[in-house]
């Protein structure tokens, strides 16, 4: 709150040294050579452009969206079968006013469940190893040592999710299916759904953890600039009255960047939802039913557009495409949303949290 | 201060003065620059001893050496010796998280945690294993009333530290080095950022704190070394100059360069 009070009188000082506004501008206008009237076209240009396609591309997907919508009504967000229907057969199937082809069913349900288990699994892994792993090398890596190790954490981001595809289908899946799985399905007996059969390795869990891998970077990344934010004054503070380096990260460290690693975790999220190839290539790519346990084939919203987008095209009536763009709306929305929430967030952690040692 | 309103931890009621500290031959390098070349002094009990001198002389640098503050710092080299008694600071086998329970700490800026103004005072005695659970409560209320805080904060205990004032908020860092019953008291211009209603309340803790432990205060203002120490260490350039008693310092420096110093002539 007295952050808040601050900045206020800030503005009010900007306001004392620039005079008022209005008329700072209009002599600015006077001022621009004909060079700086091109830049700032350019420039207005240049900044319309993102909002405009953001705009255009919400506008496009809805649009397109809507027959299959009205066409599956509620079963849209309840039904499990997705199927375009027979793109050969003469005959017609209509529902609520609308016609596709014969038998067509636009149930989402298995995608929006895949999309979020596998993105949620792959975040509650993540987020523990990025938080502990930047912990760790700030806090207790020797100083000289930390631009090596970071750099494997920036050269985990850069790697193409074809090869973590390609490396999670052939090796990771199978050795985890073989090694680990077993072991896991014996928590079956407390927890339900990690009962087995564990199968060959291409499946929700299989897909979660590579996803994690792929989020690592982003959370790591962020907390690491957070942590540094800390100051060492509040640091020094726990020290000087015997705490650990431990007890001072739960003490001082934590509290001060919860709010930011929690934004951290929704921009990996986000990045999770969204993934395509990898999950395409080791989900198991499975449509049509729920996945019965945390090993099973399943498939995501965005491994579904590209996986069935080639048949959707053949569709005469159009329908198959409406249906794929309905579900990538509601990949849409789910991923804008929490990008939204993830930002409300950031801006509450920039603009208020951390006053310690105010004053100077 | 209202007299009856203060109420003492129970070690520090029935403790003799703890001991106090000594220096000699200290040495600090970060990296290449030595900030203190050689000094030997001591910290007596039941007293106050201001160290002073220009910026950048090593004020701060030997008072973070008393704790073993320099210990995470990169590039930093200590030798010679500091003692606590007759214990060794930088011993081999010194349990360094006891030393700094035993050497509390207060800083030039307030530093409370982001934590309740409750778990503030209450968490490195419980860590510690001075407070058990059920008189936590008791004895948190008994040190925010030492330093003059509770009737402030009392109804709120639950709430974050940073709606305090920032005298508050510095008298709450007291509170937490009080918890721990400390030794020796550091404190390294504790009134710099505050008004001159909390300096004068601080110093008036300082004072009475004296019966108990060892204090040593770092402070720019020579007034407030005047009014509050027992003893003075004139630093210059990383050596000691001049160490005496206050009155006996400021009315008849011994050393030329202290003459100039308190005069007003340098630094």
């Amino acid at each position: 709150m007295r952050l808040r009070q601050r900045q206020r009188g800030s503005v009010d000082l900007r306001g004392a040294i620039g005079g008022i506004p209005g008329w700072r501008a209009r002599l600015a206008d006077a001022d621009l050579s004909p060079g700086d009237r091109v830049v700032r076209g350019v420039l207005l240009v240049a900044a319309i452009i993102p909002v405009l396609t953001l705009l255009f591309l919400t506008a496009e997907m809805v649009q397109s969206a809507v027959p299959a919508l009205v066409y599956a009504g509620g079963s849209f967000f309840t039904g499990q079968l997705f199927t375009f229907g027979n793109l050969y057969a003469t005959g017609q199937t209509v529902s609520h006013g609308i016609h596709a082809p014969l038998g067509a069913a636009y149930g989402a349900l298995p995608f929006i469940v895949g999309t979020l288990a596998s993105s949620m699994i792959a975040l509650a892994i993540a987020l523990p190893v990025s938080v502990g792993a930047v912990l760790a090398l700030v806090e207790r890596v020797p100083r000289r040592l930390q631009p090596g190790l970071s750099v494997f954490l920036e050269l985990l981001a850069g790697i193409p999710s074809v090869a973590y595809g390609f490396w999670g289908v052939l090796y990771f899946g199978p050795a985890l299916a073989q090694h680990l799985y077993p072991v896991l399905s014996r928590l079956g007996v407390v927890l339900p759904f990690m009962r087995g059969p564990v199968g060959a390795g291409e499946g929700l869990l299989t897909t979660s953890l590579i996803l994690a891998v792929m989020i690592v970077p982003i959370i790591a990344a962020t907390t690491r600039e957070l942590v540094r934010t800390v100051p060492i004054l509040a640091k020094e503070g726990a020290l000087a009255l015997g705490m650990t380096p431990y007890e001072t990260v739960r003490v001082v460290t934590l509290p001060f960047i919860r709010n930011g690693i929690l934004a951290a975790a929704i921009l990996g999220w986000a990045r999770a939802l969204g993934e395509t190839m990898a999950v395409l290539m080791i989900s198991g790519d499975f449509l049509n039913a729920l996945p019965a346990n945390v090993y099973s084939p399943f498939s995501t919203i965005a491994a579904t557009i590209v996986d069935l987008l080639d048949s959707a095209l053949t569709d005469p009536t159009g329908m198959a495409v409406h249906a794929l763009a309905a579900i990538g709306l509601v990949l849409l929305v789910i991923t804008l949303a929490t990008n939204l929430v993830g930002r409300m967030i950031i801006r509450r952690v920039t603009t208020g949290v951390l006053p310690v040692g105010r004053g100077i | 201060m209202v007299a009856g309103a203060r109420t003492l931890p129970m070690r520090a009621m029935t403790q003799v003065a703890g001991a106090g500290m000594t220096v000699e031959e200290l040495r600090v390098r970060f990296g290449a620059r030595e900030v203190l070349h050689g000094i030997s002094t001591a910290f007596a009990p039941r007293r106050i001893t201001a160290l002073i001198g220009p910026t950048g002389c090593g004020k701060t640098t030997l008072l973070r050496s008393l704790n073993r503050l320099h210990d995470g710092r990169p590039g930093a080299q200590i030798s010679g010796s500091v003692r606590l008694g007759v214990e060794e600071v930088y011993g081999t086998r010194v349990n360094v998280r006891d030393l700094r329970r035993r050497i509390g700490m207060l800083f030039q800026r307030p530093n409370p945690f982001p934590q309740s103004i409750r778990e503030n005072v209450s968490l490195a005695a419980r860590i510690h294993g001075l407070w058990s659970r059920a008189e936590t409560p008791r004895r948190t209320e008994a040190v925010l009333r030492e330093v003059g805080l509770w009737d402030a904060v009392g109804d709120r205990l639950s709430s974050a530290p940073f709606s305090l004032s920032g005298g508050q908020q510095q008298l709450l860092c007291l509170a937490r080095a009080l918890a721990v019953e400390p030794e020796v008291l550091l404190l390294d211009e504790p009134t710099s950022s505050l008004d001159p209603r909390t300096t004068g309340r601080i110093e008036e803790l300082i004072g009475s704190l004296r019966e108990h432990m060892t204090i040593v205060i770092v402070t720019h203002n020579l007034q407030q070394a005047a009014r509050v120490a027992d003893d003075v260490c004139f630093l210059l350039d990383g050596s000691l100059v001049e160490r005496a008693p206050a009155t006996e310092f400021f009315q008849r420096p011994a050393d030329e360069r202290s003459r100039a110093y308190v005069e007003g002539r340098v630094g």
